[in-house]
């Protein structure tokens, strides 16, 4: 069983490898300047919304209110997800933000599990902010630090236009599965944000590729907007259900469409001359 | 225990023998197939063997690795009993990383590397790290000697979005001038003066290449037939001549609704603006030759007198863009850009230098000794920069 995925994940990325031989790497590195430089006005717009919405949610952990923290936690990842290819290039903070239990030693009860996670894992499982005012502090420290360091790097352009697929990817592995915000069920709002982060960067290059390959465009677009549609679906007043209520038949239908997405995605950057 | 490119074959355990063989097949396969991507692409380099890294629970075998600068293909074994991601790590910043590797599985990542030392993940997060070697290679000293043109792409990128940051704060401040000018606020009007002039200086070196613009923005009265009474004199300085010679708001609004339209405009130009790489030092070095030549001993800022300010915010404008095309240049040229940053640090010594309690005293007031010697420092950094684009294979 294991034997035949180890087989068919190798296939596949052979098949990636072997595509941008066929494709058309006509594309001037200059046309790429443009695309990189509003992507870095979109990563920094992100942040300012990370810094401000953190500052509420830490507050609100740190006020003891529960029921307001819960309310926020969705929401305020969002704009962390959407620039998660360049959001997780420094290890440091990458790990005290955002790590999961599973990559500490004593999981859950690993001094060194900060973060996100650390802190839905005491709202939603312990249904408490106890002792979560450090976690609190040091997650704003953290992402106000993020921030600064962003505005001052120059972003690899094969980091920005692979990110694309990365997201894709990374939804495939963890949100489809539901195992990211495991304590909180609020999976379906990281989805969307990688999803929009994954979408911004095929957009922002879309016009170089277009003249390329429209058919490879068309297909793209098409599963975008399938995602789109499926997961409109699931859209409530003030953000989306739990993981939980998504369909078998949903579920079905995105994790088709994301991992034909991460697939075709994963070609932008030999296409783009980014290899 | 180490490993080189080039002798890669795993040790498999009895029990796995099999899978591994499968995979390892597989491997082969995607090599080839990679291989054959490269040669058929004309590159001079394929993969020079992959290298495999297998993770147990606690590290990484082999823990160090040696390979050349260059493209190399790693192959991640996880025999630990969790889900890893692997990383090749430069201190903090994440240079590749394969994600979810889910235990028992392998996967391969591509890596282009420049030479150096490394640090590899091994699993989870506070498992002690290995250590990645990157040997220099003629192909790798050759590239940094020359730079390809891709690897201009983000110090390219960050400059549009500097100068798109600097364009928003000049018509911000331009369109408070205006609404002063309009309000009769004759002391606000001075203040959001400066605070446009600011970044107009700063992004001057690109600015200035859209004469039609430049000349309606800043043109100088010592340059035209009438001086003041001149109809082309327009822009900041017809400003700056009612608010700091006649002290007055008199027939300014128009003249500052046309400067905030011509910012505006400018704004949109340098949008649109592509740049080639070479442009960056060139426009830097030009402009700071013209204030060593010109502007030290002619000045611009007759009524306001506030040359110094003009000329810190062109050096901010010039220390950004040298600092943008550092991490590619450094390599190729390592000695002119020492040579620029300290020449930089000279240039922004003597401005401090000429400041008061009060910040920078009236141009008029600076003697003509304290003049020549910045005018010096301007020209050592003029010439500094003058080196860089023929240094790294730009001309």
């Amino acid at each position: 069983m294991k034997l035949k995925l180890v087989l068919s994940v190798s296939l596949l990325t052979l098949s990636a490898a072997a595509l941008p031989r066929m494709a058309n790497a006509e594309v001037a590195p200059l046309d790429l300047v443009q695309p990189i430089a509003d992507y870095k006005i979109y990563v920094s717009e992100n942040l300012e919304t990370l810094v401000t919405d953190t500052k509420a949610f830490t507050d609100a952990v740190k006020a003891g209110d529960v029921d307001k923290a819960k309310s926020l936690f969705g929401s305020t990842r969002m704009s962390y997800e959407a620039i998660e290819p360049i959001a997780e290039l420094f290890s440091d903070l990458d790990g005290s933000i955002d790590s999961r239990a599973d990559d500490h030693e004593k999981a859950e009860k690993d001094p060194e599990f900060t973060g996100f996670h650390r802190i839905e894992y005491g709202l939603f499982t312990e249904n408490s902010t106890k002792d979560l005012g450090p976690f609190a502090d040091k997650l704003m420290a953290d992402v106000t630090e993020l921030n600064k360091r962003i505005t001052d790097l120059t972003l690899p352009p094969e980091k920005v236009v692979g990110g694309a697929a990365a997201l894709m990817e990374e939804v495939a592995a963890t949100k489809i599965s539901g195992e990211e915000d495991r304590y909180s069920h609020t999976d379906l709002w990281d989805f969307k944000a990688n999803f929009d982060g994954s979408r911004k960067i095929f957009d922002l290059v879309r016009p170089l590729v277009e003249k390329e390959d429209s058919a490879f465009v068309t297909k793209v677009s098409g599963n975008f907007d399938k995602v789109d549609t499926t997961l409109a679906k699931y859209k409530t007043a003030d953000g989306y259900e739990l993981y939980d209520k998504l369909t078998e038949d949903d579920r079905a239908v995105l994790a088709a469409a994301v991992n034909t997405l991460a697939e075709d995605l994963s070609t932008l950057r030999g296409k783009l001359g980014l290899n | 225990m180490t490993q080189t490119a080039g002798s890669s074959s795993p040790r498999p355990s009895s029990q796995k023998l099999m899978k591994l063989a499968v995979a390892g097949a597989a491997l082969l396969v995607v090599a080839g197939g990679v291989a054959f991507y490269y040669a058929s692409k004309g590159l001079k380099s394929a993969a020079s063997g992959a290298i495999t890294v297998t993770i147990n629970d606690s590290a990484c075998d082999p823990n160090e690795i040696t390979v050349p600068a260059g493209r190399s293909t790693f192959t991640i074994v996880n025999k630990s009993n969790r889900a890893l991601e692997w990383e090749i790590l430069d201190g903090v910043m994440v240079l590749e990383e394969r994600e979810n590797i889910v235990p028992g599985f392998t996967q391969t990542m591509q890596a282009k590397l420049k030479a150096g030392t490394y640090e590899i993940t091994c699993g989870l997060l506070n498992n002690p790290r290995g250590t990645l070697h990157v040997t220099p290679s003629a192909e790798s000293e050759a590239e940094a000697a020359r730079p390809a043109l891709v690897s201009f792409i983000g110090p390219l990128a960050e400059f549009q979005v500097f100068m798109a940051m600097q364009a928003n704060s000049l018509v911000k401040a331009t369109k408070a001038l205006d609404d002063a000018v309009k309000a009769g606020d004759l002391e606000k009007a001075r203040e959001s003066y400066q605070k446009a002039r600011a970044p107009y200086k700063q992004i001057e070196p690109m600015a200035d290449l859209f004469a039609d613009l430049h000349n309606a923005i800043d043109p100088v009265a010592d340059y035209l037939e009438k001086r003041e009474e001149d109809p082309g004199f327009t822009g900041f300085h017809r400003v700056e001549f009612g608010l700091y010679a006649k002290n007055s708001l008199d027939g300014l609004a128009p003249v500052s609704a046309k400067l905030l339209a011509d910012v505006t405009a400018l704004k949109g130009r340098i949008r649109g603006l592509r740049i080639p790489p070479e442009q960056i030092a060139k426009g830097a070095g030009r402009l700071v030759g013209q204030i060593a030549d010109t502007k030290i001993t002619a000045g611009e800022d007759h009524y306001a007198q506030t040359d110094l300010a003009d000329f810190e915010a062109n050096i901010a404008g010039v220390s950004r863009m040298m600092a943008l095309l550092k991490p590619v240049a450094v390599q190729a040229a390592p000695q002119v850009v020492a040579d620029i940053d300290s020449r930089l640090t000279d240039t922004n010594s003597a401005l401090t230098a000429l400041k008061g309690p009060d910040g920078y005293p009236a141009y008029d007031k600076v003697n003509a000794d304290s003049r020549k010697a910045l005018a010096q420092k301007m020209q050592g950094l003029a010439e500094a920069i003058g080196k860089l684009n023929a240094a790294v294979g730009l001309e």
